[in-house]
């Protein structure tokens, strides 16, 4: 559809690029014009030839699809069949006058824009038609300026309105389509706005929500409290507030988990207009994390059980109390014990790990003294590294090494880390551990001159299971768990770990975890 | 030693039961077995014995239960208890969860797995042999 196809008398078409571009011609109308994706239509109604005329020729220039009728009662007619953008509009004519033009007009479009045209510029009769609607006005006689001036103006509302609109409308389509639940509220926590899947993830039957109080469409206490938390933060706080909360379900096997986060939101002043808040269903994934926790610990104590039973029987056989054995038996018995010692361990280290991950672990934290913790850890591995002929040793500073954790967690970490290094240094080799400090961490590293680890299996070394696998190492026993629960741990307590590690000439592993903050 | 002592083996794992039998009847005690909670109070009130080393998660009754029952009767409370636990591997949120040991009445606690040289000696301690 374009200007064109209208029924108007003195249509004509834009002019080509340029061709206007004469001294005097106003770019940024052009380009104002140009913003907006589709041609603006000007309608001229007056009854003066020489300003229709006027009006058509310099509007035509800047791009407009303009048309002009001589007098009020035309002037309806095109405006009842066609959508205008702008109206210039003379007050004074003959029959119908512009008031009673512009009072049809706002209620035909009342987003069109009107600047009337007033003969004699009269502050009255200009107030009078902004008081009906009027845009702005333009008295006579006017420059070729003066027009462009209130013209771009209008352009300028236009296109914010339009702006307004379309984001307006983006927005609606995009939250409507999100799959995450989204809520506004005023400050008078008033709904302002709930997309569908936030309705049907509160189970609220009613489809028009907006203007109720929040609490009327809200059913989750929790949820609410959110909202009152989110509005009563100090206007220079601007904390998301976050929580789980539970919909529905008599008992919790068919209650809907969802993450909730809610934020306030405020105008420029920062004066609080109300609040956002996005619900996430993490049902399935708690659901989920249990199953898998529940799995885990069923295997491990299942397989543990048992492997433990057949250790007692064979550690019997082996005392000579089912009768005396030969030497091949006993070395035999020795073999199995071993390989089942290997299984218990696996299925510990397992149920550790499922501990650990569902974040059930006992997390009591207290302040650890990371440079003794570390000496004593060494000081109970010393008869392993001595069986390897490794040297094995704490590197002392002299102040005390303070830091908050878990104590069994934080030996574990001290444990698994001298353990492996043992495992994984040939004899002759040294290890050494040390705690202190380094910037805002406190540090602990266990460095040995073992095997290393090529650069390629640095980052795997600290996943489930994985475990390098070489000529030299293909012997040494383990689960491939370690390092994955020193990493659980040392994320447990707001840590990092890392590894440093040259193939041939040694591994240092670093972990960092918070200093305490006095 | 006049006469053998008798020690009551309870666990619902018979190989378990077995190879703790095996160790203490080679230390010179008698042994009884019971497989579950419910068989170890039956077979304690008719054979009395001197301890009973006593598996907590079993089916039917489980031992803190059992540790109760044999702690508030008159008749049985001088029997000497031994609670098998695995309290350290406790996953608290799973069905696995149970008390916290240490609020029950036993005399000991053993942890799962068991060292059996360790379980002898408190046995040795318990009956003064």
């Amino acid at each position: 559809m374009s200007a064109e196809q209208d029924n108007c008398q003195e249509q004509q078409k834009t002019p080509p690029p340029d061709s206007s571009s004469g001294p005097g011609t106003d770019k940024s109308i052009r380009q104002s014009v140009a913003d907006i994706f589709f041609q603006p239509r000007v309608l001229v109604i007056d009854d003066e030839e020489r300003i229709r005329d006027a009006c058509h020729r310099l509007l035509s220039e800047e791009g407009f699809g303009v048309t002009c009728t001589k007098n009020g009662e035309d002037g309806l007619h095109v405006i009842e069949r066609t959508h205008f953008d702008i109206i210039l509009l003379d007050l004074m004519m003959a029959g119908l006058s512009g008031f009673d033009v512009l009072s049809r007009v706002k209620s035909l479009h009342p987003d069109t824009v009107i600047i009337v045209i007033t003969g004699y510029a009269t502050i009255e009769h200009s107030i009078e038609a902004m008081k009906k609607g009027a845009f702005d006005f333009l008295p006579k006689p006017f420059s070729p300026e003066d027009l462009r001036l209130v013209v771009r103006k209008a352009i300028e509302f236009i296109r914010t309105l339009q702006d307004i609109t379309t984001e307006k409308s983006r927005m609606r389509v995009l939250i409507n389509l999100l799959t995450d639940g989204v809520l506004t509220t005023d400050n008078q926590k008033n709904v302002a706005l709930a997309n569908p899947t936030f309705l049907k993830m509160l189970r609220c039957t009613q489809t028009n929500v907006q203007g109720c109080q929040a609490r009327e469409v809200v059913s989750s206490p929790r949820l609410l409290e959110m909202i009152d938390e989110a509005m009563a933060q100090p206007a220079d706080n601007f904390a998301e507030i976050a929580d789980e909360i539970s919909v529905g379900g008599a008992d919790d096997s068919d209650a809907t988990i969802f993450g909730a986060r809610c934020i306030p939101f405020r105008d420029r002043l920062g004066r609080k207009l109300g609040t956002v808040t996005v619900l996430n269903d993490i049902t399935s994934l708690k659901r989920l994390d249990q199953l898998k926790s529940d799995f885990v610990s069923m295997v491990a104590h299942e397989i543990k059980g048992p492997l433990n039973s057949v250790l007692m029987l064979l550690d019997n056989l082996k005392s000579g109390l089912a009768g005396d054995l030969n030497n091949k038996q006993h070395a035999t018995l020795g073999r199995a014990t071993e390989r089942i010692k290997s299984l218990t361990a696996l299925s510990s280290e397992l149920l550790d790990l499922a501990k650990i991950e569902s974040g059930l672990i006992n997390q009591e934290k207290e302040e650890l003294e990371l440079s003794g913790l570390v000496a004593d850890q060494v000081a109970l591995y010393q008869q392993k590294a001595a069986a390897g002929s490794i040297d094995l040793n704490v590197e002392k500073i002299d102040s005390p090494v303070p830091v908050m954790g878990n104590r069994t967690n934080i030996e574990e970490v001290v444990a698994n880390l001298i353990s492996n290094a043992i495992r994984y240094t040939p004899e002759g080799g040294r290890i050494r551990a040390y705690a202190g400090y380094a910037g805002n961490y406190v540090l602990l590293r266990v460095s040995d001159t073992g095997y290393g680890i090529p650069e390629a299996e640095q980052d795997r070394i600290f996943q489930r299971f994985y475990r390098v696998k070489n000529e030299q190492t293909r012997f040494i026993s383990g689960t491939g768990l370690g390092l994955a629960i020193v990493k659980s741990i040392v994320e447990a307590h707001k840590g990092i770990v890392g590894v440093e590690s040259r193939p041939g000439q040694g591994s240092t592993f670093r972990v960092y975890l918070p200093k305490i903050i006095s | 030693m006049s006469e053998k002592k008798l020690v009551m083996v309870v666990d619902d794992d018979p190989d378990l039961v077995e190879a703790v039998s095996m160790k203490l009847e080679s230390k010179d005690y008698r042994v009884a077995k019971a497989y579950d909670g419910q068989e170890a109070m039956e077979k304690i009130q008719a054979e009395k014995p001197a301890l009973v080393i006593l598996d907590v998660m079993m089916p039917r009754k489980n031992g803190w239960v059992v540790c109760d029952e044999i702690k508030k009767d008159g008749g049985l409370k001088d029997i000497g208890v031994v609670m098998l636990t695995a309290v350290g591997d406790a996953v608290p949120s799973t069905s696995y969860t149970h008390h916290d040991g240490k609020t029950t009445l036993a005399d000991d606690y053993v942890p799962k797995p068991i060292d059996m040289d360790q379980l002898v000696e408190i046995v040795d301690d318990h009956l003064g042999s």
